[in-house]
């Protein structure tokens, strides 16, 4: 760890003072803290924001309100989230451990960084660690990569599983500077790594995460996450799948469905939503709307599995959900 | 009346202190009478695989805060005062001298040392020593590199041989005259020890040549032994404390180069230095076991009797520390009747880190390899496993043709079958779901070495106030040995258990058993009962001379001991009083030597697992639904204990089944799983309720009395036989044997993961 100085803001005015590209804001700490014994992160100033006012789950007609500075484990058991959002509450509990889920923030969560363990060892080279220093991983272990929105400098995926359902509920982020406030959809938050794999998303240095909205839709309350990984706990995704769906009758109206574990953001697949919406709920449905879900994927040397079990997550994903009805 | 706690369910002794963190591991001793001056020490680790250090840039480290001392590769030899060790210790001692000299043998190799005065300081001072090299290419592919032979394996027997019947020409002929075979490769991934406890030491010199150093290690006497070499000392000059370890399973049988360093830097220094490492170094600098490929080839009847079996296998030879890996080792080579039988065993040389047994060294491997095989065989022939594995029950070793002390490995297959319901079993593969979930039954068998071993003793001591201290210098890896040396003693001294004081993990104690190979309890149960039986000699000697006893003058042979209390002439007393009426503290003798391998006989554990397994018939991923294990180990010390580690094996043999595997980078030597994020153990949502039984038919051949037997003392624990890997032994190819039931897909890679499974479901 290099040495730094902290600071305890009590206010966002106060927190974003100052700030600048050499500042780390502090949540949970899971990832911030992890990363700076590694040396991967080594900001010159910590501002701890715990103490700021960005708490708060609330339930209105817009949708779910959720504070950056709630923890995992508070809004995974909230009963608007549980009931409204199962997925999105599932997907929590699917993350990391109880311990690390009662200190990580929501706000920390989606701006986590990858796994990629050459990122995480600052004795290889990595473009998003050190721009222009290549990429370990291209030639290297990379059976955790993304297979989509990848580039020749980087394929690293996004690991976040609370990002898959946010992602494909069209959730908004809400975002405070010295300039004042702006709200960015999810999706477009998250950028591809292009030749720039150190920038992730459209954060600027000294921005701060407010919070989030979940629009309020007839799907969400009819949702599942399915999370594949080897242990079953405690692991990141191989792939995971985020899937909502409204039924009317036997016929699917409104889909919404989102991937994880193989895009370098989290994954929306509008192209199986639209193959979904108007069809029956039925497998045959299921199994034609994947077909293309990993459409542009580039596979490497262990990874090449992600997009088979991209689609038969999907497949299982709305078997499951279509069999809960 | 005591009754012996012998065969019950008995609470470690050290339970308490170890659950409430009052027990002190290596890294948590602060010698405190020198703590003020304690220092920490953090190594830097190579990035390169094989090649030379041409500078190592210190100047940032030394100057950063709290730094004592930078210590560099290639450092002057006068300064850290590192010796080569030969002898008897080498074998357990990393072959290379630590920041000795400029060449790096692997990735991840120690070649800087910061000492600071905190553990922070260390590390962050580490980080910012920078190396250059001139790096050469590593060998790194076990198929390309040159092959040699094993040679022997770890009990010293060939690991070739090729037995033939009569009129044989070759093992080729035997399978190609055989109406059924089977032949199938398998490979696996390097995989790690991963103790919860990280490798950690603290050296503390006493005068300039005499030092203590408090680590975790299996063999005590060896390590120190080896470290007295390491640091130029006389042997009775190191004295070390290893009272509580955290998970050994092979990776503290060698003095690795992180404790030489440490007390060479306290000798320097002159002061007392801590050094951890870090879990990511453990990966390289602790050992691993070897990856390798298996070629298991069967020849049958129609009926499934075998006709020939042929074992070959290939791993790594590490140009530093190298575990000879030789896995037909106790499977192929042991376990079935056959009258034609090869094994063979090939090393590449790779500039790799060193290699070191790691639970169920050879049998681990080889029996997923044998006994996934005889999975196929049974397949190929129609017939039950289970039945197919009784017709090829062994009475006398296929390749020694020698008998066994005791085996009643039918006896784990029927009783495991019997409680798992092995009958109700759908042979067809993939006849059987349930939801998403297809499912299945495998079963497969265990077996391991057993071995007499000499040479070492254990020390009973009586006290004044009728309680024992019963001390012998093996160390207790978490297994519960310390709770067995006191379960012994209490045994053989017939007094209740709370009264026995167990001493272990140290070296200044009478030299004590390895823990290793799974032979620490029937190595020390005959010495414990043997100092037991001499005490109590020698108390009655002292009965009959000492003033103040009642019995002076009498004749040793009219005194009885029995549970505590000396009887003879209608008096009796128990041994505190006697003590304390001739006015002793205590009366203390060791074991004598003996207990000779007896000759015409070998030893082996057994078991049966029988496990039910769940495979999402979507997206592949396998999961461990139910396990039945019985083994045959002998007499049971304690039944609690023992069942933890047959558990603990089976979990073992889940994350070999499932989950452990670290990638070797062909290109840069790099393991690259080199973390706990990475490389991935079971966690408790992995493992189902484990169901173990334990047969507890003693095996007084193996685990005899050392002497001549005396009528006073206590036999109940004698006929032990080791069990800390058996449970690890043959799990994996249960597991991989119930998938292949589950769904018709034989995968022969493990670990079986989903990306293995999917392209067939
Ligand atoms: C062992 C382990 C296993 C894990 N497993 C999973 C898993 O299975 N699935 C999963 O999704 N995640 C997993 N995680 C990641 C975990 O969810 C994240 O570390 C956590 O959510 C981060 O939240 P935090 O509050 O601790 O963030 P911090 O570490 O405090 O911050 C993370 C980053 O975000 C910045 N930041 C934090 N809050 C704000 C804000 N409001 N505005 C602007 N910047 C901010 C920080 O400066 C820092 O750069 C795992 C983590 C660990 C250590
Ligand atoms: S994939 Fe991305 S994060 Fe990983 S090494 Fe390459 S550039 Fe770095």
């Amino acid at each position: 760890m290099r040495p730094y100085t902290f600071a305890q803001a009590r206010s966002v005015r106060e927190a974003l003072r100052g700030a600048g590209s050499d500042t780390a804001f502090l949540a949970g700490g899971t990832t911030l803290v992890d990363l700076m014994k590694l040396e991967v992160m080594t900001p010159e100033r910590v501002v701890d924001i715990n103490r700021l006012p960005l708490d708060g789950i609330t339930l209105d007609r817009k949708g779910l309100h959720i504070g950056a500075l709630e923890r995992m484990s508070d809004v995974a058991a909230d009963p608007a989230v549980r009931e409204n959002y199962p997925m999105v509450a599932q997907a929590l509990e699917l993350s990391a451990s109880a311990q690390l889920r009662n200190m990580a923030s929501i706000g920390g969560n989606l701006l986590q960084r990858t796994r990629c363990g050459y990122f995480r060892d600052v004795s290889t080279p990595c473009n998003k660690r050190e721009p222009g220093s290549g990429c370990s991983a291209l030639e290297g272990v990379n059976r955790g990569h993304a297979v989509l929105g990848t580039s020749d400098d980087c394929i690293a995926s996004h690991p976040s599983d609370l990002a898959v359902p946010l992602v494909a509920l069209s959730t908004v982020v809400h975002l405070a500077s010295a300039r004042g406030t702006r709200s960015v959809p999810l999706d477009t938050f998250y950028t591809l790594p292009g030749s720039t794999p150190d920038v992730e998303n459209v954060l600027r240095p000294n921005e701060l995460i407010t919070g989030i909205t979940v629009p309020r839709s007839p799907w969400a309350a009819h949702s599942l996450y399915v999370k594949v990984r080897d242990r079953q706990s405690y692991e990141f995704a191989l792939t995971s799948a985020a899937v909502a769906l409204e039924v009317r009758g036997r016929t699917i109206t409104n889909a919404r469905v989102a991937a994880g574990g193989v895009g370098t953001r989290p994954w929306r697949l509008t192209a199986v939503e639209r193959a979904l919406t108007g069809r029956p709920a039925t497998s045959a449905t299921f199994e034609a709307a994947v077909v293309r879900a990993a459409d542009g994927a580039q596979p490497r040397e262990h990874n090449a599995f992600k997009p088979a079990l991209l689609r038969r997550t999907l497949v299982r994903a709305l078997t499951e959900l279509q069999e809960s009805r | 009346m005591p009754r012996s706690p012998v065969g019950r369910e008995i609470d470690r002794v050290d339970g308490r202190l170890k659950v409430t963190g009052a027990a002190e591991y290596s890294g948590d001793y602060r010698a405190p009478e020198r703590a003020a001056d304690l220092a920490h020490a953090h190594l830097v680790t190579s990035t390169i695989a094989r090649g030379t250090i041409t500078r190592i840039d210190t100047a940032a480290a030394l100057a950063s805060p709290g730094v004592l001392r930078v210590y560099a590769a290639p450092e002057p030899i006068e300064r850290l005062a590192l010796y080569g060790v030969t002898g008897q210790a080498a074998g357990f001692t990393e072959p290379y001298i630590p920041l000795q000299t400029a060449a790096v043998h692997f990735y991840g190799q120690a070649i800087a040392m910061v000492v600071a005065e905190t553990p922070e300081q260390a590390r962050d001072a580490a980080a910012l020593v920078t190396a250059t090299y001139a790096a050469e290419p590593p060998r790194t592919s076990i198929a390309d590199e040159p092959h040699v032979p094993a040679g022997p394996t770890i009990s010293g027997s060939p690991s070739s041989l090729n037995i033939l019947a009569p009129g044989v020409e070759s093992i080729d002929a035997a399978l190609a005259a055989s109406d059924v075979v089977v032949e199938a490769e398998f490979h696996q991934n390097v995989q790690h020890h991963v103790g919860m406890e990280p490798h950690a030491v603290l050296a503390v010199w006493e005068e300039p040549d005499r030092v203590t150093i408090y680590a975790g290690a299996q063999i005590p006497a060896a390590y120190a032994l080896g470290m007295a070499q390491r640091l130029g000392l006389l042997p009775q000059n190191v004295r070390l404390i290893t009272k509580y370890v955290g998970g050994g399973f092979g990776a503290r049988v060698v003095l690795w180069s992180d404790t030489p360093l440490a007390a060479a830097a306290a000798r320097e220094l002159g002061r007392p230095v801590r050094l951890v490492l870090t879990r990511e170094q453990m990966f390289t600098l602790t050992g691993h076991r070897s990856h390798l490929t298996q070629t298991v080839r069967l020849g049958a009847s129609r009926r499934g009797v075998l006709n020939a079996v042929s074992h070959r296998s290939l791993a790594e030879r590490p140009s530093t520390m190298s575990f000879t890996m030789t896995p037909a080792h106790s499977t192929s080579d042991a376990l079935y009747s056959t009258p034609n039988l090869h094994v063979d065993a090939q090393l590449a040389v790779l500039d790799i880190p060193g290699s070191r047994a790691m639970r169920g060294p050879n049998e681990a491997p080889g029996s997923f390899a044998l006994e996934t095989a005889m999975d196929e065989l049974a397949i190929a022939t129609g017939v039950d496993p289970v039945a197919l594995r009784l017709r090829n029950y062994a009475t006398t070793s296929p390749s020694s043709g020698l008998p066994w002390s005791s085996k009643h490995l039918d006896e784990c297959y029927r009783v495991g079958a019997e409680r798992f319901g092995w009958s109700t079993r759908s042979a067809t593969p993939r006849a059987r779901v349930d939801g998403q979930w297809l499912y299945g039954t495998g079963m497969a068998t265990a077996i391991y070495p057993a071995a007499r071993r000499t040479g070492f003793a254990a020390r009973v001591q009586l006290r004044n106030d009728d309680t024992a201290v019963v001390s012998t210098a093996t160390s207790d890896l978490g297994t519960g040995a310390t709770t067995m040396v006191a379960i012994s003693g209490a045994d053989a001294l017939g007094i209740p258990l709370a009264r026995v004081t167990p001493e272990i993990g140290d070296t200044y104690l009478p030299p004590g058993a390895p823990a290793v190979g799974s032979s620490g309890t029937h190595a020390t149960v005959p010495l414990v009962v043997d100092a037991a039986r001499n005490v109590i000699a020698e108390l009655k000697r002292l009965a009959v001379t000492r003033d103040g006893s009642p019995w002076q003058g009498a004749a040793a042979e009219d005194l009885r001991y029995e549970r505590g209390i000396l009887h003879g002439g209608g008096r009796s007393m128990t041994f505190g009083r006697l003590l304390t009426a001739i006015g002793s503290r205590g009366v203390d003798m060791e074991s004598s030597p003996g207990g000779d391998p007896i000759p015409g006989v070998i030893h082996h554990s057994f078991g049966a697992h029988f496990c039910e397994v769940r495979v999402n018939r979507f997206t592949g991923e396998t999961r461990v639904t139910r396990f039945t294990t019985v083994a045959d180990v002998g007499r049971v010390i304690n039944a609690k204990a023992a069942r933890s580690q047959l558990v603990g094996g089976v979990i073992f043999g889940i994350g070999h089944a499932l989950l452990e595997e670290n990638h070797l980078e062909l290109r840069t030597g790099r393991l690259a799983n080199s973390t706990l994020a990475d490389y991935l153990v079971p966690v408790n949502a992995d493992v189902p309720d484990i169901d173990v039984v334990m047969l507890d038919r003693p095996d007084p051949r193996l685990t005899g009395p050392l002497g001549d037997g005396s009528e006073d003392v206590g036999t109940g624990s004698l006929g032990a036989r080791g069990l800390g890997e058996i449970g690890t032994v043959a799990s994996a190819a249960a597991i991989g044997n119930a998938v292949y039931n589950a769904t018709g897909i034989r995968v022969r890679d493990v670990p079986i993961t989903p990306d293995k499974l999917i392209e067939h479901l």
